[in-house]
């Protein structure tokens, strides 16, 4: 290892790097800006794809029964159910245990000590092996004895994830257009340095530097200015979902969040990487402009 | 060492600079470019380290076709060739030292080497004890010798020189001129562009006039207005001032 080379190449892009404090700020800012909407982007598109998918599984089609129907009744309906290989399980909810479980759910949104009488039937609670097959299920015991009606919340659920899409796709337009404006401000700090050496670039192309060389603090300089903007832009991130996640989960109790879906080691290594890319990039193309005239 | 065969420059606003230049300079000689202001010099000399490429005519530099270089090549070339300027074109942050050090950095050289011909360039242009200064620190010959010692770092075969002594008064002028014979005598092809009479008639070398980018005079031992001046007026003392006036030189030309 030649360490007189690399304190020189060090000295270098740190010279250029402390040139013009207030323009590199501008930049890391940007990246940190740009680097933040893109991982909240994509951290809410994981989480959202993962509570669909989730949300579809745990569809159940409930089979409320005609008022009357007696115990043996009900449960011969059960076992028939059951039987059909597309179905996961089935259980019996009464009356009373549907009105409990009512009530728990709709703790603290709605005064339960309202409900005198029980106004629910008996009820099957069907789960599907794939979510696929909810639709043709829900129709085959719709037509059974003792079914009074059958409901489940596919459409709705798959009405959601479809704006959902539409939504992500929008995103992800917002987004190109951040890392391109991104690119264009770290191209101009590289730029203004450049400028700011067009003597000391002129002087090493006369004694024989080759470009690839001439590059090379330049591009460490984006570099840096995308890490660190990607760093602070992580760090942010980590803190919103820190405060905010466990909010959510007690402010949508019937969202199924729980805060471990996206993969946030995963996540951040991408984030520091189009950072450093944006970077790079950007500043190859500001280089590569002044050394070709 | 160097050869130019029917060399033409037309500049992309249309200037005409160079118009079919035929010119040889042999290995270890040491030639005056001289004429008017805005006669072709500075161009001539920037086909020779590929600033520019000629828009005619072909330029071999120690056996490189230089106006067919790739881009890539052109650093390989301008090791082998140094270059010097009337404005010094020194870094004004970095000392005396760094200047000289850093033509050898910025080609990756090991820092080894850079710790052997550093100190062995400022021992050649005499300045090791300024090695800590700054540009602004020295005088005008001081830092003509610094640029001459970066110039001179990779070990070239050939040095070119515009104006070197352009900003420099008649001593410091003296001083660089004799350098430049020093180095000469180590073995290195040496090219001079000068508008300065007084020096090229005391060192009586080999001259080449441009005039509207033509050479219309090329006279070995010869004076700035040619010797067809000398036998005309008979008033320019030139042998008196020969190299030998320098203390070096003597029986070269
Ligand atoms: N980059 C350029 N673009 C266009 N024209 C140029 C360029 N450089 C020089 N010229 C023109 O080419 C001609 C020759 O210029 P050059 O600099 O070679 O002359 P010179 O002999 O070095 O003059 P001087 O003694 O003043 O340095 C001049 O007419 C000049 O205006
Ligand atoms: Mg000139």
């Amino acid at each position: 290892m030649d360490w007189g080379k690399v304190r020189f190449f060090w000295g270098e892009v740190w010279r250029n790097f402390t040139r013009n404090a207030a323009m590199q700020l501008t930049a890391i800012g940007t990246v940190t800006v740009t680097v933040v909407l893109l991982g909240g982007f994509l951290y809410v598109r994981t989480t959202l794809a993962a509570v669909g998918d989730d949300m579809l599984h745990r569809i159940e089609i409930s089979v409320f029964l005609k008022d009357g129907t007696t115990a043996q009744a009900a449960q011969a309906l059960r076992s028939r159910i059951a039987h059909d290989h597309r179905v996961a399980s089935v259980t019996f909810i009464s009356k009373a245990e549907g009105l409990r479980q009512m009530r728990q759910q709709l703790k603290g949104q709605m005064d339960t000590s309202l409900l005198t009488s029980n106004p629910l039937p008996d009820a099957l609670r069907v789960k599907a092996g794939r979510p696929d097959d909810v639709p043709a299920v829900a129709a085959h015991i719709a037509k059974l004895p003792d079914v009074a009606t059958v409901s489940y919340a596919q459409d709705a659920v798959q009405r959601a994830l479809r704006v959902g899409e539409v939504l992500a796709r929008i995103g992800l337009g917002v987004v190109a257009l951040l890392v391109f404006v991104a690119a264009i401000i770290i191209s101009n700090t590289i730029r203004l340095t450049v400028f700011a050496r067009r003597r000391e670039i002129a002087i090493m192309q006369l004694v024989g530097a080759t470009n690839t060389y001439i590059r090379m603090p330049f591009i460490c300089e984006g570099i840096i200015e995308g890490v660190l903007g990607a760093l602070v832009a992580i760090g942010l991130l980590a803190a919103a979902e820190h405060q905010l996640i466990p909010k959510l989960i007690t402010a949508l109790p019937f969202v199924p969040l729980n805060g471990n879906s996206a993969n946030e080691a995963l996540l951040a290594l991408e984030l520091l990487a189009t950072g450093a890319a944006v970077g790079a990039v950007a500043s190859w193309f500001s280089v590569g402009r002044y050394l070709r005239t | 060492m160097i050869s130019l065969r029917g060399v033409s420059l037309t500049y992309p606003n249309g200037t005409e600079a160079l118009d079919g230049i035929d010119l040889d300079i042999q290995k270890g000689s040491f030639v005056f470019l001289v004429g008017h202001s805005g006669t072709g010099k500075s161009s001539l000399l920037r086909l020779l380290y590929r600033e520019s490429v000629p828009t005619r005519g072909t330029v071999v530099v120690d056996g490189v076709r230089v106006e067919r270089l790739r881009r890539s090549r052109v650093p390989q070339l301008r090791r082998s060739v140094g270059v010097v300027f009337q404005d010094f074109k020194l870094l004004l942050d970095k000392t005396v030292w760094e200047n000289v050090a850093f033509a050898l950095q910025v080609t990756g050289a090991r820092t080894r080497d850079v710790m052997r011909q550093v100190p062995r360039v400022l021992d050649l242009v005499g300045l090791p004890h300024k090695s800590r200064m700054f540009p602004s620190e020295l005088s005008g010959g001081e830092q003509q010798r610094t640029a001459i010692a970066r110039a001179l770092v990779h070990n070239p075969k050939i040095l070119l020189c515009d104006e070197p002594t352009g900003n420099l008064d008649p001593s410091n002028t003296t001083e660089i001129m004799e350098l430049l014979l020093r180095i000469n005598l180590k073995g290195t092809t040496v090219v001079v562009a000068t508008h300065n009479q007084a020096v090229v008639d005391r060192m009586r070398r080999r001259v080449v006039r441009l005039d509207a980018g033509r050479i219309v005079a090329d006279e070995e031992r010869g004076l700035y207005f040619g010797n067809e001046a000398l036998r005309a007026t008979g008033t320019t003392g030139a042998p008196a001032l020969g190299p030998s006036a320098f203390g070096v030189g003597r029986g070269l030309g």
